[in-house]
């Protein structure tokens, strides 16, 4: 057993380090963005080009929220190939693995977290806003200088539970053929035949890895909780 | 500064009707009436955090057509020029005292550090609050953050200062604080118009009184002939006694 663990457990972590991680990591980036964007668009107020685009961002949320991770990175991967466009993709619409991979994972972390955000930035009082206003703040200067610190405050624990979350949906990767942690353990359980043990080390490794995670969002709500008591 | 015939409905509801008012500087004006009446609405368009649906406003040389749309560039210019005090005080909760009072001359002014400090905590002594500069609001008593917020709003060295019922979420003796600097500001002949139901304190600072009632002004003058005994609206008469409580035992 322990010759297994020792020869299995470096490879595990390397796939960690190089794949799991990293796709964690950048979706995450891409998705808190796209979050960020779609809670301000339906937020906004309902006139004009606004109208069109509250209504693209209402189907987005929909879209990701009611369908299954799995079945999106499937479609995204092994669909979107056969998706032919003349002039634009005439071979279909062909991604690379990891490509693939951080497109539907930052959909997907984009649509619940931007949920998160909407609810955050709502939550800051009305009376925030018109006193940024009355001392003739812009609109965005009030936005990223007053409303969105106090809205982290509040969105900071969902949102760390969507990073643990996508942590862990990133082993979906594999059936996307991206080398990731999972993936590299069932390559070893083909050649050792120790299934039991080999899924409870990977297991184990991505129990560590958000363990981590949660200790460092239990950091960062302390060390705000110092800098901003709420009112 | 200029009102002229402002209109303003909120859905079907008529709050203001024709108000016409103007504001001489180095005044105070304070504006009296039931709740309701819409003066806090006539301060609240002074700055434009309520937009008036007709009406014109006259500040300086910026002239404002209410039936047209405002652009952003005026209301931006508008703002700077007035400063604004709330009664729930809407001090920003993540920022230090000092912060709350620099953040304005800082990224809109575009001031540097160093002197929007140092004359952030020249303006802080003067509501006497120096010592908090390093505070969070939340550290503060009603009273402390009030008068932090008339730091903010005298940060921006506005032409007027307007105050939304400034002490109405106080008890007597931090609302007495807050007064305290107010009455020290008038005196100096900073431009103030107050909302207020302290008739008391209205009495004593007021240069001007202006009673609002039903979205019309129905007074707009001299103060101790609005006070007097014998004012001759016997609705005026009414409201003073009522707010003074002269009627209690009645």
């Amino acid at each position: 057993m322990w010759h297994t663990i020792q020869s299995s457990l470096p490879e595990l972590l390397a796939a960690g380090f190089k794949y799991t991680i990293p796709l964690a990591l950048v979706s995450f980036f891409w998705g808190l963005l796209i979050a960020l964007l779609v809670a301000l668009i339906r937020l906004s107020r309902q006139n004009g080009v606004f109208k069109i685009l509250k209504g693209i961002a209402v189907f987005y949320v929909w879209l990701f929220r009611s369908t299954p991770l799995l079945v999106q990175l499937f479609i995204v991967f092994f669909g979107l190939p056969h998706l032919v466009i003349p002039g634009v993709f005439p071979d279909g619409v062909q991604l690379k693995p990891f490509t693939a991979g951080v497109i539907t994972f930052s959909l997907n972390t984009g649509a619940y977290a931007s949920e998160t955000i909407r609810a955050a930035i709502a939550s800051v009082p009305k009376g925030q806003w018109e006193a940024a206003e009355a001392i003739g703040m812009t609109r965005l200067q009030v936005l990223w200088r007053i409303i969105l610190p106090q809205a982290l405050r509040v969105a900071l624990p969902p949102l760390a539970n969507s990073f643990i979350s996508l942590v862990k949906d990133t082993s979906l990767a594999a059936s996307i053929t991206i080398a990731e942690m999972f993936s590299v353990a069932q390559q070893i359980t083909a050649e050792n035949y120790e299934p039991l043990l080999m899924y409870i080390i990977v297991a184990l490794i991505y129990a560590l890895f958000t363990t981590v995670l949660s200790r460092l969002q239990a950091w960062m709500e302390k060390s705000l909780a110092k800098t901003a008591p709420v009112q | 500064m200029k009102l002229a015939k402002i209109n303003k409905w909120f859905g079907e509801k008529h709050v203001l009707k024709d108000v016409s008012l103007e504001f001489p500087a180095g005044q105070t004006t304070v504006l009296v009436g039931p709740s309701g009446s819409g003066k806090s609405t006539i301060l609240r368009s002074l700055n434009l955090l309520e937009q008036p649906d007709r009406g014109t406003y006259d500040f300086d040389k910026l002239h404002l057509n209410f039936a047209k749309s405002v652009s952003r560039k005026q209301k931006l210019l508008l703002r700077q020029k007035t400063g604004m005090v709330f009664q729930d005080y809407n001090l920003f909760p993540h920022l230090t005292v000092l912060q709350n009072v620099t953040e304005g001359p800082i990224r809109v002014l575009k001031k540097s550090k160093e002197a929007a400090n140092q004359e952030a905590l020249e303006i802080l002594s003067k509501v006497g609050l120096c010592d908090f500069a390093g505070s969070y609001p939340a550290q503060l008593s009603g009273g402390q953050a009030q008068r932090v917020a008339i730091a903010r709003a005298l940060a921006m060295k506005p032409e007027y200062v307007l105050l939304d019922e400034p002490t109405s979420a106080l008890d007597p003796e931090l609302e007495l604080e807050v007064l305290r600097v107010l009455l020290k500001l008038a005196q100096e002949n900073q431009s103030l118009i107050i909302v207020t139901h302290n008739m008391v304190f209205a009495r004593r600072v007021a240069d001007r009184i202006v009673f609002v009632e039903d979205g019309t002004i129905k007074y707009d003058g001299d103060p101790t002939a609005f006070f007097a005994p014998d004012n001759p609206d016997e609705r005026i008469r009414h409201f003073i006694a009522a707010m003074t409580m002269e009627e209690l035992e009645a």
